[in-house]
């Protein structure tokens, strides 16, 4: 197994368990199936800037990163597949 | 009625911050000190929810002299401690206060809890006064300031039932936003707000309401206010913008060729009553849309880059702005800019331009 592989695996399972995050600050169930690929800003899913705040706190307290410290322009949120793979190369 | 409050310690019950403190710590806030005497008396419990050590509660009960009911300490969700506590003592959420000063965890409680009163340390000083409370008498000003409170509480009991999404959301719940110039009447409301809002503020760092009237009084600048409302209440003025430069003919300073005008935002702020109703969001998409019209090929947006302010950044992000990597300065400011061709965000519906 190469440590791609380890970062795809890890990637996935942070996946998981931000989209029950995504659900949870937006109170839209429907969002823990969220695609990998979706927009979170925009037309995607819509996060705003409260959302994505509780979102992006959520996600220091659980892996200990912290998103907004280490990405000035906050890019990693671009999708869910962005931001567990950003979550994933830190833990 | 309330019958629990769960307090938040650092710059809450205490004047400062705990764990920061050393040998040299803080002191109980006077005013609050006097509340938790007040609420004994009524026999309301007190309760704590803080990312401090158990001995923090401690040292707020020697200093004050409060019973509390529970203490919870530590760094999960303080809507999960508010549930325990509220589980623990058999209430209802509606029977249930939280004070914070910190805007983010008075958001999460909100949204998790919506039928939990919260408040910030400000509200929780007059809040004794209010009907919730069962004072011995209550003046038509406390009667207001609870009024407000049951309209944000309606407000989020109705989101966080709702099933769609945000905009569905403040279209259903008839949300109004008006975008319009600054007016001199609004200068004193515009000065607090720049004193007040750190989460949502751009620049951090107050406007005196005399640079406000000369921005108003210049040419080449403006100040455009939002006001906000839906069928839960009217909120008023709750933020603001200044933008610069846009109109390359009347500013005296702004000496750029004609075809790459640039629109400067040197503030953009927010108060947290608008915050998850659509305001900022909407602010940026008119300031984009507007320095477009003017002419203008770019907007930047100069944002002080701390770990207060995430929600500002996020809501640049959305709206298409981007700073250079590892362009934060010395004095900790970046500026986010974006051209303003191709789409530009969108303006919902429910937005009124005057």
């Amino acid at each position: 197994m190469t440590g791609d592989q380890v970062t795809d695996d890890q990637a996935a399972e942070v996946g998981a368990e931000l989209r029950a995050m995504l659900a949870r600050v937006t109170g839209r169930p429907e969002l823990a199936g969220v695609a990998a690929g979706t927009p979170l800003f925009g037309a995607g899913v819509g996060l705003d800037s409260l959302a994505g705040t509780l979102l992006l706190r959520q996600v220091q307290r659980r892996y200990g990163v912290d998103v907004a410290a280490e990405d000035l322009n906050l890019d990693s949120l671009e999708t869910l597949g962005t931001l567990a793979t950003f979550i994933a190369a830190r833990i | 009625m309330i019958k629990c409050v769960v307090w938040d310690i650092d710059n809450t019950l205490l004047t400062g911050v705990y764990l920061e403190s050393g040998a040299d710590l803080p002191g109980a806030d006077p005013e609050l000190a006097g509340v938790l005497r007040e609420l004994s008396a009524r026999g309301i419990l007190s309760a704590i929810a803080s990312r401090n050590p158990p001995a923090a509660a401690d040292y707020v009960q020697q200093l004050t002299g409060a019973d509390f009911a529970a203490v919870e300490c530590g760094w999960g969700s303080k809507a999960d401690a508010i549930a325990r506590i509220a589980a623990g003592l058999s209430l209802a959420p509606d029977a249930m206060a939280f004070v914070d000063d910190d805007m983010l965890e008075r958001a999460e409680v909100a949204t998790a809890l919506p039928d939990v009163l919260v408040l910030t340390p400000e509200d929780a000083a007059e809040a004794p006064g209010w009907p919730e409370f069962s004072p011995a008498v209550i003046t038509a000003e406390a009667r207001r300031r609870s009024q407000l409170y049951a309209e944000r509480r309606r407000r989020q009991a109705a989101a966080s039932e709702f099933g769609g999404s945000r905009d569905d959301f403040l279209r259903h719940a008839g949300t109004r936003l008006t975008i319009a110039p600054a007016m001199p009447d609004d200068l004193p409301r515009l000065h607090e707000l720049s004193v007040r809002t750190h989460q949502l503020n751009s620049a951090g760092e107050p406007v005196t309401e005399a640079d406000l009237a000369r921005l108003l009084a210049s040419p080449g600048d403006s100040v455009i206010t939002v006001r906000l409302a839906d069928n839960f209440g009217d909120d008023g003025l709750v933020g603001a913008a200044i933008m610069t430069g846009n109109d390359g003919s009347s500013g005296p300073d702004v000496r750029v060729p004609a075809r790459v005008l640039v629109a400067t935002v040197p503030l953009i702020m927010m108060s947290c009553r608008a915050l998850g109703r659509g305001a900022l969001d909407a602010l940026l998409a008119w300031l984009c849309r507007s320095a477009a019209a003017d002419g203008a090929a770019e907007l930047r947006v100069p944002c002080l880059v701390t770990e207060r302010n995430v929600p500002m950044r996020l809501a640049l992000a959305a709206a298409g702005l981007r700073a250079e990597a590892g362009s934060v300065a010395p004095d900790g400011r970046a500026v986010f800019a974006r051209p303003l061709t191709g789409e530009l965000p969108a303006l919902p519906d429910w937005v009124t331009v005057k």
